[in-house]
């Protein structure tokens, strides 16, 4: 099957001069039809950055991409697309939604307003007949009285109402990519539940293609088909779901998956992984994660791993992959 | 809005210059109603001349016998139609030029807004005075265009550093990640939240139009008798202010409470509409 969507060496960088901020650097990965593909990291792995950069969403300057960096949808690079035919790929056939619905909704116009606009900025269609979609969009994301509520302003709202109106705006022009950005971070546990059930319902049946970010492994484990682990501004594991949970090959991703409360393990302290991550500035030389990794040795300071073969969907950007026998017990 | 006019209601200062703005809208709106005579009528030009306020005359007349309140309420329509025609002139071209600054960012900022200093490095009395001088004649409506293009720089400042601070929110990238161009982001996203800034500083251009107008008119340069402005009245009555003091007086009082009232509705707004400012 063809990657819908194939990102090659995407390189974001900020600032310029001595202190350049590498957050995005080298990230590769295919997005299948009708996968989810989940993305996870902690704080300032370059999750976000990613997200934005796909969709060229990064202020330029102080933002840059990387001339070499290949976002390829259909036959098209993103990156070097004219803006008038970026437009029409933002919304139409790659959309994103926020984390945080509050801001993402434009507080001063209704909520139906808001979808038609975006429905008339890609369809040629009357006032009328775009109100008409936008209380069907509002249905399809289940908001009760749609032909009430499509003349709401986002304040008369709850967080999770809010979001499921965000969620209308991006599918309101049938996206075959919907990139969600830590849509549930900002709601509460049980709001987030309904809010991912709609999502994963949604993308099957508009038979979409799904990127969702989140640092929240649970929330992966539950929706994504494949999740990749960024740290460092790089992908470091990729591979299905299942497989990467269950046996995850890179160590970071093994503290991960250790540092989650459990509730058959009774513990004084919860694992932890030493340290900080290194600011983007200032990677350190090697394996990025080798400062805080328990099994580095003299090879992972001095070399930086590719992403090697562990099965044959599953990869890791690791040295213990080649030398299996240097991991600790 | 109604949280707006709630808070602008609360304020002493603001509901004083809600009525003072009111009375003056409606006496110049009324003003073919409300004048005992003709504003232009020499009534007597023989015993008529410069009589004190009376029952009659509770202004007074001017030197060619015309009733001095009728002259002032035709006044008002005239200094008020100018000054909201220019402002909303001002204030529509100062948004457009501020919205495409703020916007497009870059080259056609920095040339616009570079632009704009260099223009307002120009004293706007003597950049006026020179149009009007080599534009004889220029009419009520000439006037407004000329007042109009030359106060739309402060606006448009105004308007395009609210667009810098609106840009970087959510809403505005969130916006643009659904494939909204440039056009529809100003429009419809932008320029609704955009409401607050522009009411506010085109109620306080009303007041500065005014005294611009009627300093204009003083010299002679504005409004050409015998219509009406409270500018031309006052340099009518300027000859006769040992005699008839009241000819310059009254437009004058008329001004300063204009002014003061469409000033302080300015300044209440502004803390209705922004609670920071408080």
């Amino acid at each position: 099957m063809n990657p819908l969507l194939r990102v090659r060496d995407l390189r974001t960088s900020f600032g310029s001069g001595r202190s350049v901020a590498r957050a995005v650097d080298g990230v590769s990965f295919d997005l299948f039809p009708g996968e989810t593909l989940g993305i996870v990291g902690e704080s300032g792995c370059g999750k976000t950055v990613t997200a934005l950069s796909i969709l060229r969403l990064i202020p330029e300057p102080p933002g840059q991409i990387a001339d070499e960096s290949l976002v390829e949808y259909g036959d098209a690079n993103v990156m070097t697309l004219a803006p008038e035919e970026l437009r029409r790929i933002r919304g139409a056939e790659i959309a994103m939604i926020f984390q945080e619905p509050t801001t993402s909704l434009n507080p001063v116009l209704t909520v139906g307003t808001q979808i038609v606009e975006t429905l008339r900025a890609h369809r040629e269609i009357s006032r009328r007949e775009a109100r008409r979609r936008a209380v069907e969009a509002l249905e399809l994301v289940g908001i009760p009285d749609p032909d009430q509520r499509v003349d709401h302003y986002p304040h008369q709202m709850s967080g999770g109402m809010q979001q499921r109106v965000m969620i209308a705006m991006a599918l309101c022009c049938q996206p075959k990519i919907l990139i969600a950005d830590e849509p549930t971070t900002a709601l509460d546990v049980t709001i987030q539940a309904q809010i991912l059930e709609l999502l994963a319902d949604l993308k099957r049946r508009l038979d979409m293609a799904m990127i969702l970010i989140t640092h929240d492994l649970a929330v992966a484990a539950g929706i994504a088909d494949r999740v990749a682990v960024m740290y460092g501004g790089q992908i470091v594991e990729e591979g299905p779901a299942a497989t990467v949970f269950s046996n995850p090959e890179h160590p970071y991703t093994a503290a991960l998956l250790e540092a989650i409360p459990r509730l058959d393990r009774t513990a004084d302290r919860l694992p932890t992984i030493p340290g900080a991550v290194p600011p983007a500035s200032d990677w350190p030389p090697g394996c990025r994660f080798h400062p805080r990794c328990p099994h580095a040795w003299e090879q992972c300071a001095a070399e930086v791993p590719n992403p090697l073969g562990v099965a044959r969907d599953h990869r890791a950007r690791c040295w213990l992959v080649y030398e299996p026998g240097r991991r600790r017990p | 809005m109604s949280g707006t006019l709630h808070r602008l209601l609360r304020q002493r200062r603001a509901r004083v210059a809600m009525a003072l703005v009111a009375l003056l809208c409606l006496a110049a709106a009324l003003a073919p109603w409300l004048v005992p005579y003709e504003p232009t009528a020499q009534l007597d030009l023989v015993r008529g001349q410069y009589l004190a306020p009376s029952a009659e005359h509770p202004f007074g007349t001017d030197f060619y016998s015309r009733d001095l309140l009728s002259r002032v309420l035709y006044g008002a329509r005239i200094s008020l139609a100018i000054a909201v025609l220019s402002v909303v002139l001002s204030v529509t071209i100062g948004t457009a030029v501020g919205l495409t600054a703020g916007l497009a960012g870059g080259v056609v900022d920095a040339v616009l807004m570079r632009a704009i200093d260099a223009a307002l490095a120009v004293p706007r009395v003597f950049l006026l005075l020179v149009v009007l001088v080599l534009w004889e004649n220029v009419g009520v409506v000439g006037l407004i265009a000329i007042l109009g293009l030359t106060s739309w720089f402060d606006a448009s400042r105004i308007v395009r550093a609210e667009v810098l601070s609106l840009k970087t929110r959510e809403f505005v990238v969130a916006a643009r990640a659904l494939g909204l161009g440039p056009p529809r982001l100003a429009l419809r996203h932008l320029l609704p939240n955009l409401a607050a800034p522009i009411i506010v500083t085109a109620t306080l251009g009303i007041g500065q139009i005014i005294l611009t107008e009627a300093a204009l008119s003083y010299l002679g340069l504005g409004v050409s008798p015998p219509t009406p402005s409270w500018g031309s009245i006052i340099a009518e009555g300027q000859q006769a202010l040992a005699v008839a003091p009241w000819v310059a007086a009254f437009p004058g009082v008329a001004i300063v409470v204009t002014v003061v009232g469409f000033s302080l509705l300015g300044d209440g707004l502004r803390d209705a509409i922004d609670p920071r400012a408080r």
